[in-house]
């Protein structure tokens, strides 16, 4: 009985995995065998098995090297930023004042923003000549940075632009994970005579962790992957100050280089994996073994 | 069988054949696709000013022929990078705005046009913008919208310091620095000095008018030469001449600098120079001075076309050929460079309307743009071009971004030629 029961059940899973399959691991297949072609959409009759040639450039390549680089520093600056703010308001935010609601929504509002339109508006912000943010620093005799084409400050404008928009992600998910914790917990540490900052370390952080695990994952991913805020921005300049893989992969793709294209492509999946295993292993603690029971 | 079962058996088979025949005649018969007879066309086009004069103008076309033509735009970034992906996989595209140095790498999905072409009047065009529409003998499109690179310098700050505009590019930079005074926000010339492709266009005619060549006779990178490095140095010290943040600026921020009068001279497109002589845009509109751009060795404005094509497998040949000859056409040309300027402009190709009157009273640039285009020199036609000048693009971002020195940036320029050409 409880055999069928199982094998029904696997039936009832099939669907799901069959439409899991089509529309995630074929086109990763694919990517993956195109990836071991010389394919020029320029030059369609000339397309030629080069196994793990198009890896062995990328390889070669500092130009990828050094935009590995850029991403890794961008990934990690904004996902840092926007997870301390993003934790520090939904803190705030768990603490009862007036007109909370009506905060609470405004500081959604980015999330709404399309990513190319806000980018746009934060190019106008950062003009050096006519630019808002300039205007007013200069008035305080900051002088007038230039925001987009100094290749440090380049990078730093992208992280605040890619962190105004996901902080309200942040504070989201966290503030939810913090609304569910129970009361009980907390008042049994202060019961016990523990700080605020002793009943934050020691009873919020370790009942948030998945929560944060999950936040943490999902902005790590999706730093990883940026294009449009960047596209608009900067494009990848000034020189290769701010050219993510992303944006190489855009580039070789552009020129019609299939086979280069994919690899990047690949290469950047299995970034992005390793990626997730070490935050994996960095923000869960490694389980225990089970105690012997006693005699 | 019985009599009255043999003429059921008759009247069920006639049914039959009458039916069979109306399926026959409800399905085509081998011969050109339903698609072939069909009057709409559909034009992959740059998005922006000069997809505006297109649609402003389009409805007298479709008036006259009949043809509808529904237009695809995609900006400047896109449009090669989605003509090629379109082309390539035998896409919906039956017309194609080509840039010129587009022809030779997508040529392999063109209709060749010469023997349509052998049947228009082609004396009217400017020669060197028919050859922007040809790759290796064989003509791929005509020339619809023809841009050269332009001197634009204010008269009225040369006539206070009783200055000529410059011939060659060492009086340029002297003349520059004459005006640059960073204290009165004022400076001596704008060009770009950023990641865009514009700024790896000033540095490569800068080169040129040294006599250095992007790729040399023998097929292989040129610029790695002392020709190629004074042209860069030249190209460098122009930088430091300029607005402070070039490391910025695009095609419009040239123009911006101009119409702000914060530069005293811009090389620009001619598709630029409308909108600086724009009153309701620009406060130097009608102190503007435009010439050739300097020469050293030799005076080659850089040639940069748009052409109209028709895709090889079009089925629709002969409607998007009536089109591409009233895009061509003297007609057309007329009115777009009536068109009101806002952030660029089309031109013609014909000299017709280059001379004509009223145009040269419209555009103050006309004459300039007619006497460029004809010593205007042309990027190398090569299939491998559009390879060969995004690798110049991202070297040149780097040298301006201090990544690279210029001995190196030079080296490797010649190296990713070399390299795309399989030298």
């Amino acid at each position: 009985m409880r055999g069928g029961a199982a094998r029904a059940g696997r039936g009832f899973l099939l669907p799901g995995l069959l439409f899991l399959f089509a529309i995630d691991l074929v086109p990763l297949l694919y990517s993956a065998w195109v990836s071991l072609y010389n394919w020029w959409l320029l030059r369609p009759r000339d397309v030629r098995f080069v196994g793990f040639g198009n890896y062995a450039g990328l390889a070669a390549d500092p130009e990828a090297w050094r935009a590995v680089v850029v991403t890794s520093l961008f990934t990690a600056g904004a996902v840092v930023v926007e997870f301390l703010a993003g934790l520090g308001l939904a803190l705030l935010f768990a603490q009862p004042f007036r007109f909370l609601r009506p905060i609470r929504v405004l500081l959604l509002l980015p999330l709404f923003v399309v990513p190319v339109v806000g980018a746009t508006m934060w190019r106008v912000i950062f003009h050096p000549e006519v630019g808002v943010l300039n205007y007013y620093l200069a008035q305080l005799g900051l002088g007038k940075p230039a925001w987009l084409s100094d290749p440090t400050l380049a990078l730093v404008s992208i992280t605040m632009v890619d962190a105004w928009r996901t902080i309200p992600f942040m504070f989201l998910v966290l503030y939810a994970g913090l609304e569910v914790l129970p009361a009980e917990l907390f008042e049994a540490a202060a019961v016990d005579g523990a700080s605020r900052w002793q009943s934050f370390r020691h009873v919020t952080v370790p009942l948030l962790a998945y929560i944060m695990l999950v936040a943490l994952l999902i902005r790590g991913m999706d730093a990883f992957r940026e294009f449009d805020i960047i596209f608009v921005l900067t494009g990848g300049g000034p020189g290769t100050a701010t050219q993510t893989i992303q944006m190489l992969n855009y580039r070789v793709f552009g020129l019609g280089h299939m086979g280069m294209a994919n690899a990047i492509g690949v290469v950047t999946l299995a970034l992005v994996a390793a990626m997730c295993l070490v935050l994996w292993r960095a923000v869960l603690p490694p389980r225990r073994e089970a105690a012997p029971e006693r005699p | 069988m019985s009599r009255s079962g043999k003429a059921r058996g008759v009247r069920v088979g006639s049914w039959v054949v009458v039916a069979l025949a109306a399926l026959a005649a409800a399905i085509p018969v081998a011969g050109p696709p339903a698609s072939a007879q069909s009057k709409t066309l559909t034009l992959s086009m740059l998005a922006g000013f000069k997809e505006d004069v297109l649609r402003a103008n389009l409805p007298d076309f479709e008036k006259k022929t009949g043809i509808k033509v529904v237009i695809d735009a995609s900006p400047f970034g896109d449009l090669y990078k989605k003509q090629l992906l379109s082309l390539s996989t035998g896409g919906r595209y039956d017309l194609l705005f080509l840039d010129e140095p587009w022809v030779p790498p997508l040529s392999e999905f063109l209709a060749p046009l010469d023997e349509r072409v052998r049947t228009l009047d082609m004396s009217d065009f400017v020669p060197t913008t028919v050859a922007s529409g040809a790759f290796q003998g064989k003509q791929y499109a005509l020339p619809v919208d023809p841009n050269v690179q332009l001197l634009v310098y204010r008269k009225d700050l040369f006539e206070q310091k009783g200055l000529k505009p410059p011939a060659t590019w060492d009086e340029l930079v002297a003349t520059a620095r004459a005006f640059h005074d960073p204290t009165k926000e004022q400076y001596g010339i704008a060009i770009t000095g950023s990641s865009d492709i514009q700024t790896a266009l000033y540095l490569l005619v800068s080169m040129w008018s040294q006599g250095a060549e992007l790729v040399d006779a023998r097929g292989r990178g040129g610029v790695d030469t002392p020709a190629g490095r004074k042209g860069a140095e030249i190209f460098l010290e122009l930088l430091k001449l300029a607005p402070p943040n070039v490391r910025s600026y695009a095609f419009a921020d040239v123009n911006k600098a101009i119409q702000l009068g914060q530069a005293a001279m811009a090389i620009q497109w001619a598709s630029g120079a409308k909108p600086m002589e724009d009153k309701t845009r620009s406060s130097v509109a009608g102190k503007l001075g435009y010439t050739l751009v300097p020469k050293a060795v030799r005076q080659n404005p850089m040639r940069g076309v748009w052409t109209i094509a028709i895709a090889k497998n079009s089925a629709n040949q002969d409607a998007a050929w009536e089109f591409a000859k009233w895009f061509t056409s003297r007609e057309f040309g007329m009115a777009a460079v009536r068109y009101p300027a806002a952030t660029s402009a089309i031109h013609s190709p014909r000299v017709s309307v280059l001379q004509d009157p009223g145009t040269r009273q419209i555009l103050p640039y006309a004459e300039a743009l007619l006497d460029s285009l004809r010593v205007a020199k042309e990027r190398p036609r090569l299939r491998e071009f559009a390879d060969i000048q995004e690798h110049l693009r991202i070297t040149v971002a780097k040298l301006t971004a201090g990544e690279l020195g210029l001995e190196a940036a030079l080296k490797e320029i010649d190296a990713g030629t070399n390299r795309i050409l399989g030298k």
